[in-house]
């Protein structure tokens, strides 16, 4: 009975994705020009103003940070570089039908229900982020940093109005919206640009710039994490610039764009994104909250640095990151909602996330929410590896859930669970267990796939 | 040509937007007019980068 039930729901899912089914025509290949354009886009998002800020309030040094990105970022592009894209580029399909051979549908839909539940959980703290500017005209008090459940009903209405105002935004007409968003994302860029260069007087930067590094060691980076919030160094910033789109390198979410690439080693065009957006915008809302008393308020922030403008800014950021993402949470929904509409889909996602974003603990921990919603997805990403890499190798039989035609590939499946469960076991803060879970995934699904032909 | 124009006037948008704040940093502007000038040429890239969207997906 179960088993009919997840036959007909992959059955349906099928039908969503069909239109990307087959792999990409040599003639739709694109240039690097755009893959360089699409990252810069999109990693200049509402998260920068807070991942940015939360590491001063982590008491992270300057030079920590600074090699701490440089490093993470680098080996975050390598990992998109040398782990997504080749896959793509060798079977020009999205990771969806890529599991789906490899894992089964039933696999494939579980998959796209875990994502559809964090990317409802992001949508929500990017709500919560464009609550901060929004409040700041109603003297809405954010909520603060240890907050888990709603601090005042003016929050909780806040984040109610601005969650439904979106999602009728993207109910009434997505496709237009997203191409609005896409003028956006420069524009949000020097907001994060203008805004910390328009802070320095207030940190008592000269205009000559002659003791920016002197200000930045003693009041921005200083080392001191604010009380409640752990300590992080060298390899947090490391570990968090590297697994901060976990679920799109390593996940192999990314083979969507990268089986457009002409080749493999457009993977480098990662760094359009990762080092503007991951490491310049973060260090951008570094400033401008060690400006503001840090004080976690994104819209705060931003209106003391850039005005009416970077309020809009925050606003505009969120909306942004908010819109797609409850687009992709309402599509990946839409396989358990028979003959719904995409409307109705959207809203259903619209109404969690809205609901979601009234609990100021996904936005106020938003560092240990990213790490986890790569956790979750990362086993899959090491699947998929192992068989697309190591099954060769070792001449073990690739694609068996598709060539028997396997609803569900059961060692895929306890590879998933019994990593998470070893990540969830590990004595070692959360942003590190992610890579010896990975080793962990590639070994176990590779022998056990061996123990099985025997 | 308009496609050209409408390009050129985004980018000053943005310029203008970065230059404000450059000049409040060095103390050429005060914080007000800083804030109206990113304000004014904020508005300017919205609506140039816009037409210059619209233009190229022609």
């Amino acid at each position: 009975m179960a088993g009919s039930r997840l036959s007909s729901l992959a059955s349906r899912m099928d039908k969503l994705y069909e239109f990307d089914r087959e792999p990409v025509l040599a003639e739709k290949l694109q240039s690097g020009g755009r893959f360089a354009g699409l990252f810069a886009g999109e990693h200049v998002a509402a998260t920068e103003f807070v991942i940015g800020a939360f590491f001063v309030l982590h008491g992270v040094t300057a030079k920590d940070l600074i090699l701490g990105l440089l490093i993470g970022n680098l080996l975050a592009v390598l990992c998109w570089t040398f782990v997504c894209a080749p896959i793509a580029a060798r079977t020009r399909l999205t990771l969806y039908w890529y599991l789906r051979k490899i894992a089964g549908p039933g696999l494939a839909l579980i998959y796209n229900l875990a994502n559809a539940i964090l990317y409802c959980i992001l949508a929500g703290a990017m709500i919560a982020v464009s609550a901060t500017a929004v409040g700041l005209a109603f003297r809405i008090k954010t909520p603060s940093l240890n907050d888990v459940l709603p601090s005042s009903l003016g929050w909780v209405v806040l984040t109610l109005a601005i969650g439904s105002l979106f999602l009728i935004l993207a109910i009434l007409g997505f496709e237009k919206l997203s191409r609005f968003a896409e003028v956006c994302s420069p524009w949000v860029f020097v907001v994060f640009i203008a805004g910390a260069a328009a802070m320095l007087p207030r940190l008592g930067v000269h205009p000559s710039l002659d003791n920016f590094w002197g200000i930045a060691i003693a009041k921005i980076w200083n080392g001191l994490a604010v009380a409640g919030q752990d300590k992080f160094g060298f390899w947090h910033i490391v570990f968090f610039a590297w697994f901060c789109n976990l679920a799109m390198h390593v996940g192999l979410s990314d083979m969507a764009l990268f089986r457009y690439a002409r080749r493999w080693t457009y993977g480098l065009y990662s760094a359009f994104g990762m080092y503007p957006g991951h490491m310049l915008a973060w260090i951008c809302s570094g400033i401008m909250v060690a400006a503001v008393g840090r004080e976690m308020n994104p819209g705060l922030m931003a209106f003391e640095a850039a005005g009416l403008a970077g309020a809009a800014g925050v606003l505009i950021a969120g909306w942004t990151t908010a819109n797609p993402t409850l687009y992709r949470a309402g599509l990946a929904l839409q396989t358990i909602t028979p003959n719904w509409p995409r409307w109705k889909v959207t809203l259903a996602a619209g109404l969690a996330t809205t609901v979601l974003s009234c609990f100021p603990v996904f936005f106020m921990r938003l560092l240990d929410y990213v790490a986890i919603y790569g956790l979750v997805l990362m086993p899959v990403g090491a699947i998929v590896f192992a068989e697309h890499w190591l099954f060769p190798l070792f001449k073990l039989e690739q694609y068996r859930a598709e060539k028997r035609g396997w609803l569900l590939n059961w060692r895929a499946l306890a590879v998933w669970a019994g990593t998470l469960v070893v990540c969830l076991l590990l004595p070692l803060h959360l942003f590190f267990r992610w890579l010896p879970g990975y080793f962990i995934a590639l070994v176990s699904y590779t022998l056990l796939s061996a123990i099985g032909r025997k | 040509m308009r496609k050209i124009l409408l390009g050129l006037l985004s980018l000053l948008s943005l310029v203008v937007c970065l230059l404000s704040a450059v000049g409040y940093f060095l103390g050429k502007l005060q914080a007000s007019e800083y804030k109206l000038v990113f304000l004014v040429a904020s508005l300017g890239w919205f609506v140039f980068a816009t037409l210059w969207a619209k233009h190229r997906k022609t």
